[in-house]
Formats: C-alpha cells, structure tokens, sequence
C-alpha cells in the first residue's frame, strides 16, 4: 500500500497569496493571452490591462478612421502636469496620478465616491501608430489622444489587373 | 456637526427623477466637513462652465451639469462611460448659510463650499487660569 503525500503549499505553486504572487500569477496570464491572441481586442477584461496592483483605471472611448486612432480618457481633476502618456509598440500606455485636496487643507473626507491616488491603463490598439505623430489634449477633466496610424498598416486599394 | 453631515450622506443618493435629457448620470461626489464650511466635490467631466447650474431651494442643493454631445469622428471600437448630463441633490440641514453657497469648477470638478451659519461653526474655547 503506498502512501500519496498531500501536496504542501510549496509544491501546489500557489503559496503566499499575497498580491506579489497575484501580480506574477497575471503578468503570466498577461503574456500568455498576449501571445494566444496575436492582434488583442481593444477592449479585454479590466484587469489585464492594469499595470500595477492597487491603481485604479480610467473609463475610455475608443475610435478609429482611416487614418487616426482616438482614445477619450475621464480624469476629472487632474493636473495635466501630472499625466503621462506613451507609445510603445501596439499599446498606448496613460498613466498619471490623482491627488487628494486633502493634503492641502489637511481636512477627512466623511464621503468618499472618486478614486484618488495613481492611475493606469495601457490600452492594446488595433493597428500600429506611428509614435512621433500623437498628441494629446486635456479639456475639462477629458484626455484626447490622437494616434496616426503607421503607413504600412492604412488600408491601400489593390487594383486588380487583367492580361 | 456629525448629526448634519450623517443626513447630508444619506440622503446624498436621491437624484431626481424629471430628466430633460434622455441620459442623466449621477457623478461621483465626495463631501468633506472642514468645520467652518462642508465641501461638496463632484466629477462632472466633460461639461462646459456655462452649463453648470447649482440652485438651491426649499432647503435642497441641486446640481445640473450640460455635457455636450461626444464628436468623435469614424468608427467607434468600444465605449466605456456614456455621454450625458449630470444631476444629484443634496438635503442640508438648518446650520447652513445658503446666501453663502459658492462653485468653483476646474478640470472636470465641481467644488461647491456650503459655509455653516455663523451661529454654529465650531469655535474653540479657549481655558484661562484662574
């Protein structure tokens, strides 16, 4: 009669729990999926496209002509100053932080409905852009960024030709 | 004070149910009690200075944000939040002046400072030695 060990934490590949290993366990998951879909959806679960643990993501629309790629992030009451945005290869990466007013006045919320702190959100895009020709506008709490579209990936008419 | 802002918080949530437009959203609204004033912060971005209206009537602040329509050229691939005015009342107690009710609005927030009555601001007492 032979005698089957339970597993122990160690060996079952899931000890700690901790949001390190949450963080590995969805990097994995990140480039597995990255790797199964070769172009993503722009839009896959939320939590793919957090980058760090414990930030919260803006809402975003998404939109696209021939030639341009458009991305409208809500981040009301933010600093321009404080917003990144970047390119790199297919993905557009905004990220930035949120600061409290109460660290100026030194007052508590007694109500409390808004996400404070750092933010992030890499958004996987549809086609290649080209990453010298993007901008991006901050108008009244809402980010515009303009994307143009590689030249090798706009769509080009293939005439058909006959002997 | 903690009596007030208790009603202010429960009874933050009750919108009103007349909407002019077809899409009305609630913003996200976080409200700090500094003592001499409460603050009333809200995420309304998007809407235009001139499109903001804060009344106050029968001892309720209402908000009503204009949010003009999204111009957004070519095809949409997904979209996460809609488009539409914003809209939230607030009940405040008796303790507040609403002569004295006052907005500001910056990159997509609203503050709206409500000043307590003179008569009921916290005030400290100061101890002297007999």
């Amino acid at each position: 009669m032979s005698l089957i060990p339970f597993r122990t934490k160690r060996s079952s590949g899931m000890e700690g729990g901790n949001l390190a290993t949450l963080a590995d366990f969805r990097h994995e998951m990140n480039r597995l999926f990255e790797g199964f879909f070769s172009r993503p959806t722009p839009f896959t679960p939320s939590w793919f496209e957090a980058t760090e643990p414990g930030q919260w993501m803006p809402a975003i629309d998404l939109s696209e002509t021939d030639t341009q790629i458009r991305v409208r992030a809500e981040l009301p009451g933010i600093d321009p100053k404080d917003v990144d945005v970047s390119v790199s290869g297919d993905r557009l990466l905004i990220s930035g932080e949120k600061k409290s007013c109460t660290e100026e006045s030194g007052e508590g919320w007694s109500h409390c409905e808004s996400h404070y702190g750092a933010f992030s959100r890499a958004i996987p895009l549809p086609e290649s852009v080209d990453p010298a020709k993007v901008t991006a506008r901050y108008d009244k709490g809402v980010l515009m960024v303009e994307l143009t579209k590689a030249p090798s990936s706009t769509s080009r008419k293939v005439p058909v030709l006959t002997k | 004070m903690a009596t007030t802002i208790a009603k202010t918080e429960s009874r933050a949530g009750a919108a009103p149910a007349q909407a002019e437009t077809p899409l009305t959203y609630q913003p996200n609204v976080d409200i700090c009690d500094c003592g001499a004033e409460v603050l009333i912060v809200a995420d309304i971005p998007g809407a235009r200075t001139d499109g903001i209206d804060v009344s106050f009537e029968d001892g309720v602040l209402s908000l009503h944000a204009r949010v003009p329509a999204r111009e957004l050229p070519g095809r949409s691939l997904g979209q996460e939040y809609g488009c539409g005015d914003y809209r939230r009342s607030f009940r405040l107690g008796d303790d507040f002046d609403a002569s004295q009710i006052t907005a500001t609005y910056r990159h997509g927030v609203l503050t709206i400072h409500v000043p307590r009555l003179a008569a009921v601001r916290p005030r400290k007492v100061e101890v002297r030695a007999g």
